[in-house]
């Protein structure tokens, strides 16, 4: 936390180290940072421990990559688009990660816990399921939870039996709190005030739990008017460190009010994330073969852009075709 | 001319209708309704404009009692917050109402199901050295563990309907009591947190529910299909002695609902 730099995407990712653990805006294909995502991988990243409270197309771009050593989450797909997460798969099937599952619901209580300031957090849901299976902790199996990783928790979780109201054992889960949230917004004022349209997701708790945060910007705008309407704000400036100004940063994930999910863009990812072979070849037309975010724009092309962008009434596009009809 | 509710005779319709139209049957009017993406989402879309108008819809990226006039495509859509009451986060949808106590009903999806109503939506194969991964649990077992009712809409499949699951990611009738990993029922692990559970499983070929023992047995048949081609699709040794009959079809209102209202642009209706 401090004085707000505003920095260009190459130094923004420069910022982030090989092993650093990292935390994302977003829900699936929604608001994920990926030109933020795309230049970790042009910059060769590695060794990164992620925690999300699910995963979409950014997690998947970074799994092809082989940049991810360890994934907590509860989930990884491309939703309608892609139906798997393919290169999170082969890499737990093929073992060259460590997978740590939890609950959609454990994951959010994670970063809350995180968020808050508190070392855990309880909560009823999901017990009985094979998220708890001792034998199933996978980050114990790889030795790693001997306490000498101060982001890796001694435990996966307890069961506890609270003691004020007797109403039998829950689930503790510890708090999480990555070096980085990389957070994609749609209005960022010119003193760092973020807002976002629509769903917040886990936005403000990931901006709140990490110990930096990187903001890719749709648009800095004014800070007074954000001011104007405070209600609708996710994050004050000073919990902001770094700031990229980055007209469509979230392509081809979506961003309510400024564009929809690029669908077309997303299966065909897909389809080649199915072999590393596809993939390498994917990455060097969409990533190592442009130089900079402004020539992926020129390759989308105008027209492309235009079906996604949203109708400003309505906060989604009307004009793309989704469907078969 | 035919009526509206007139009902749809065999091959007026498709197997996918059927299953967004048995599973909007399952939502009771004033109903709050926790939905997946895909099916459900169709599902609670037509209970609302036939059976239970004043049904609500909770999504869990944080949309609460949105009003969509276009179908999401996914539960963070930008959709799904249109005209919402709130409009907030997880943190919000997870523990602001699940846990809270407002959910009546889930709508999930899933890959895999024992006859206890446990589901796998993790891995095939021992989950130490799986043969293939799924999507993970996302919000499944989080709202299967605290709806008062829980519906799934699934495909009918042998290697789908399964005496064990590979990996327990959302929780049924009976399950594990961890860290000791003792078998127990549903009431057993969830103690006084206990608030109901799967009430009912929708195929393309049937519908089944659960008996007092949290033993799935099959309800009705889909028209086309017998009992013994149901049991003959699933692993376990199906319970067909309870049918009450066949699936009531489509009627051609709720088939023009359908195409028309929910899903127009053809996203899963193709």
């Amino acid at each position: 936390m401090g004085k707000i730099q505003t920095i260009t995407l190459q130094e923004a990712a420069g910022l982030i180290q090989d092993g650093d653990m990292l935390t994302f805006s977003g829900f699936t294909i929604w608001r994920r940072p990926m030109a933020l995502v795309y230049e970790l991988v042009r910059q060769g990243k590695k060794d990164l421990h992620l925690f999300e409270v699910n995963g979409g197309t950014h997690t998947e771009v970074l799994a092809g990559a082989g940049a991810i050593k360890i994934w907590e989450s509860c989930w990884v797909g491309h939703e309608l688009y892609g139906k798997l997460g393919e290169g999170v798969a082969r890499s737990q099937v093929e073992n060259t990660i460590i997978v740590e599952d939890y609950s959609h619901a454990h994951c959010v209580a994670r970063l809350l816990a995180g968020a808050y300031g508190l070392p855990f957090m309880p909560t009823p849901l999901s017990m009985g399921t094979d998220i708890l299976n001792p034998a199933y902790d996978n980050l114990k199996k790889a030795g790693l939870r001997d306490g000498s990783n101060p982001k890796i928790p001694k435990q996966k979780y307890l069961m506890y039996e609270e003691p004020f109201f007797d109403k039998g054992a829950l689930v503790l889960v510890p708090a999480v709190n990555a070096d980085w949230a990389l957070i994609y917004a749609s209005q960022v004022g010119s003193e760092g005030t973020v807002r976002v349209n629509a769903q917040t997701y886990t936005d403000p708790e990931a901006i709140k739990a990490a110990k930096k945060v990187i903001v890719i910007a749709e648009e800095i705008v004014p800070e007074t008017y954000l001011r104007d309407d405070p209600t609708k704000n996710l994050a004050a400036p000073y919990a902001i460190d770094y700031i990229v100004e980055l007209p469509w940063g979230a392509h081809p994930t979506g961003s309510q009010g400024y564009y929809d999910v690029d669908a077309d863009f997303i299966r065909q990812f897909y389809a080649a994330s199915k072999s590393k072979e596809k993939y390498d070849e994917w990455a060097q037309e969409w990533i190592f073969g442009v130089a900079n975010h402004d020539e992926y724009l020129e390759k989308l092309g105008v027209s492309k852009l235009e079906k996604l962008k949203a109708n400003t009434v309505l906060g989604y596009s009307t004009r793309m075709k989704r469907g078969s009809r | 001319m035919t009526a509206k509710n007139e009902l749809c005779k065999p091959g007026e319709y498709k197997a996918i209708d059927l299953l967004a139209v048995a599973a909007a049957r399952e939502v009771n009017d004033g109903d709050i309704v926790f939905a997946g993406t895909g099916l459900p989402m169709l599902a609670i879309m037509l209970a609302q404009l036939t059976n239970a108008p004043n049904a609500v819809c909770i999504y869990e990226a944080g949309s609460i009692d949105g009003r969509p006039i276009d179908l999401p495509t996914s539960v963070g859509d930008a959709r799904c917050a249109y005209q919402g009451s709130i409009s907030a986060g997880l943190t919000e949808s997870f523990y602001g109402q699940l846990t809270c106590g407002y959910v009546d009903l889930g709508f999930l999806g899933g890959a895999e199901i024992d006859k206890y109503g446990n589901v796998n939506t993790t891995v095939v194969g021992d989950y130490a050295s799986p043969s293939k991964r799924f999507t993970g649990s996302g919000g499944n077992p989080d709202i299967n563990s605290y709806a008062r009712r829980t519906v799934f809409i699934m495909v009918q499949e042998k290697r789908r309907f399964k005496e064990n699951v590979d990996y327990i990611t959302s929780p049924g009738w009976r399950l594990k009591k961890w860290p000791s990993g003792e078998w127990a029922t549903r009431k057993e692990v969830y103690g006084k947190y206990y608030q109901g559970g799967p009430e009912a499983v929708i195929t393309n070929m049937g519908v089944f529910r659960f008996d007092e023992e949290g033993i799935m047995y099959l309800d009705t048949v889909h028209p086309g299909y017998t009992a013994e081609q149901v049991k003959d699709n699933c692993s376990f040794d199906l319970n067909i002695s309870r049918v009450t009959g066949e699936t009531k079809p489509p009627t051609y209102g709720e088939i023009e609902l359908l195409y028309t209202r929910v899903d127009p642009e053809g996203i899963f209706l193709p």
